[in-house]
């Protein structure tokens, strides 16, 4: 019988100290960046640690190692530290800020509203991105504004993305307002039109 | 091209409001359509059936409209040579020079029209009108 | 299958899925599609109702995917002799593992040639004790062609099959949380991975560690299989993505050299 059985095999990582992951985050091979950085979340000084890490590193699946660290830690803090990510030019760190911070949405909810006026419109894309995952009646609120008053079409394109999902009879009149305000605008003239089909039918449906 | 003799059109845009908007222009002008969400899933779909033209957006999560387009270009022919339309919201002269090095066949910059969408696609899969 | 309220969602996700898997927008249309393209696409509804059904050989295009392209590719690297570990997470009763045996022995010209080792993990200690034990049902064996039933199990009675000690001896079987990195450590690194239809139930937090602990588990250029509604595009970057015969396979990649 070719088939074997074995006892259980390769030993366990091995718990380093705080001073030895952060050298090993900092100087390790990949593999071993990768092992300290998915380790570090325990620590008392791990967000900090992770963060330090994160301005340094350019390996792709270490950084995706620190940001799911950084997310689980999950505190406004860890949020915090996350989120200049978004402006970065390097679009795949602003792809793993945003998937990191998608996964802390309470983290995240205080740091909403000004980001939905940041001076950077595609920082305002993303942010309308992060309110999809917020309770329903926040992203409703959290978004109104950005139909009224945002001046990117792409902005409002994104709001509109995202309240189709979510939004309720409430955003209607703010939706057509969007609508009046870029009338030449051929997609988000489409994109609001759905949303107001989709939203309009959940609501004839419930009566 | 599917049995029916349309051709196969793969958009790719994380934002399902654009998919549809893209779906509505490509299949008026007798396309089939295929929709991903991002550069993987993109990817994975286009191992799994043939497309004739392929459009990306820049901006996607999980993997950049770039980074999507040189992995495409690397693999082996026929899926290497899948003409791209790429979309972004930047129309600086340096985001338009990536992308062709990338090796985007055609740049555009959102917004487009239904019918400014549907001529690029045309030319891109070789359909004359 | 009886469906509550409280199913409406789950029963929702998977039309959900299957509407995104065949790019058809409305469910009218989805509909009329199912009624029109019958077989193929009512056997994926039918998978995506039944994922917790196992039997021998479900989905048995990836069992011939494993010795068509996977393990040649394994064994490209390896001699004689060498280890060949496979990994079945989650392994519920053990059909999956000892499908993975009997398939081996039955398909694999190069059975021989290597040290094959299995191995079966769960979080659900009473599934694991119940592969052990090796009894199956004849719903479970309902894939095995009378021959291959005949000789691989011994039957006890009108319902149930005990699989040959042989091949209860030679699948480990092990407690494990996919999401819990300290026990997924222990199990060692293998050349290919079979994780069907389980990351669809974590969170979005849990999906990701799981796919890390996976990566870690698998050795440079080992391979992943997923479910086949699943795709790692909603998961991961870690893994390429490599199409074999029909089947989408998850790859660790080959390390590069210096």
């Amino acid at each position: 019988m070719p088939l074997v059985r074995r006892g259980s095999s390769n030993a366990a990582v091995s718990s380093l100290e705080s001073s030895a992951l952060a050298a090993t985050l900092s100087g390790g091979s990949i593999d071993e960046r990768w092992a300290a950085a998915r380790s570090v979340a325990d620590l008392p000084n791990g967000l900090t640690l992770l963060s330090d890490a994160l301005s340094r590193e350019t390996d792709p699946r270490v950084r995706e190692a620190i940001f799911t660290s950084m997310a689980r830690t999950r505190t406004p803090e860890s949020a915090a530290a996350v989120l200049p990510y978004l402006r970065s030019d390097d679009a795949s760190l602003r792809a793993g800020a945003l998937d990191a911070l998608r996964l802390m949405p309470e983290a995240t909810a205080s740091h909403l509203p000004g980001l939905l006026i940041d001076k950077d419109a595609d920082v305002r894309v993303l942010a309308c991105e992060l309110v999809r995952n917020q309770p329903v009646s926040e992203a409703s609120r959290l978004l109104q504004p950005i139909l009224a008053t945002e001046s990117q079409a792409n902005v409002c394109g994104a709001a509109v993305e995202v309240l189709a999902e979510v939004g309720g009879p409430d955003v209607l009149p703010f939706l057509a307002a969007c609508a009046r305000r870029f009338p030449d605008d051929p997609f988000l003239s489409f994109a609001i039109q759905v949303a107001r089909g989709r939203i309009g039918s959940q609501a004839s449906s419930r009566d | 091209m599917t049995p029916d003799g349309k051709k196969n059109v793969l958009v790719i845009d994380d934002a399902s409001l654009v998919r549809a908007y893209y779906r509505q222009a490509l299949e008026k002008a007798g396309y089939h359509v295929g929709e991903a969400m991002n550069g993987l899933e993109g990817l994975e779909k286009l191992l799994m059936q043939p497309f004739d033209v392929v459009i990306v957006d820049v901006n996607m999560p999980q993997m950049d409209g770039m980074t999507f387009l040189s992995m495409l270009r690397s693999k082996e022919l026929p899926l290497a040579g899948i003409p791209a339309l790429v979309t972004s919201t930047e129309a600086g002269e340096q985001d338009i020079a990536a992308a062709r090095r990338a090796g985007a066949n055609y740049y555009v910059v959102k917004p487009i029209s239904q019918e400014a969408l549907a001529n690029y696609i045309d030319l891109l899969a070789g359909v004359a009108r | 299958m009886v469906f509550t309220e409280a199913k409406r969602y789950y029963v929702e996700r998977r039309i959900a899925e299957r509407m995104a898997a065949t790019s058809i927008e409305t469910f009218p249309a989805y509909f009329a599609f199912l009624r029109s393209e019958l077989r193929d696409e009512v056997e994926h509804i039918i998978n995506a109702f039944t994922v917790n059904e196992t039997y021998f050989y479900r989905e048995d295009h990836q069992l011939e995917c494993l010795t068509k392209d996977l393990l040649r590719e394994r064994v490209r690297e390896k001699r004689r002799g060498d280890a060949i570990r496979i990994w079945s997470a989650p392994c519920s009763t053990g059909e999956e593992p000892y499908s993975i045996a009997i398939w081996l022995l039955e398909n694999w010209p190069e059975v021989d040639n290597f040290d094959v080792e299995i191995v079966g993990s769960d979080i659900d200690t009473r599934v694991l004790g119940a592969a052990s034990a090796g009894i199956f049902g004849k719903r479970a064996l309902m894939r095995l062609s009378p021959d291959l039933v005949a000789r691989y199990f011994e039957q006890l009675d009108d319902e149930r099959w005990l699989i040959l000690d042989d091949l209860r001896q030679s699948v480990q079987f092990s407690s494990v949380n996919l999401v819990e990195t300290r026990q997924t450590l222990t199990q060692g690194q293998f050349d290919v991975i079979f994780c069907r239809n389980v990351l669809i139930y974590f969170d979005d937090e849990s999906r990701r560690v799981a796919a890390e602990n996976l990566y870690d588990n698998l050795l440079p250029g080992g391979f992943i299989c997923l479910g086949h509604t699943e795709s790692m595009s909603r998961i991961s970057p870690l893994f390429e993505v490599c199409r074999y015969s029909d089947a989408i396979v998850y790859r660790r990649p080959r390390e590069k050299n210096p």
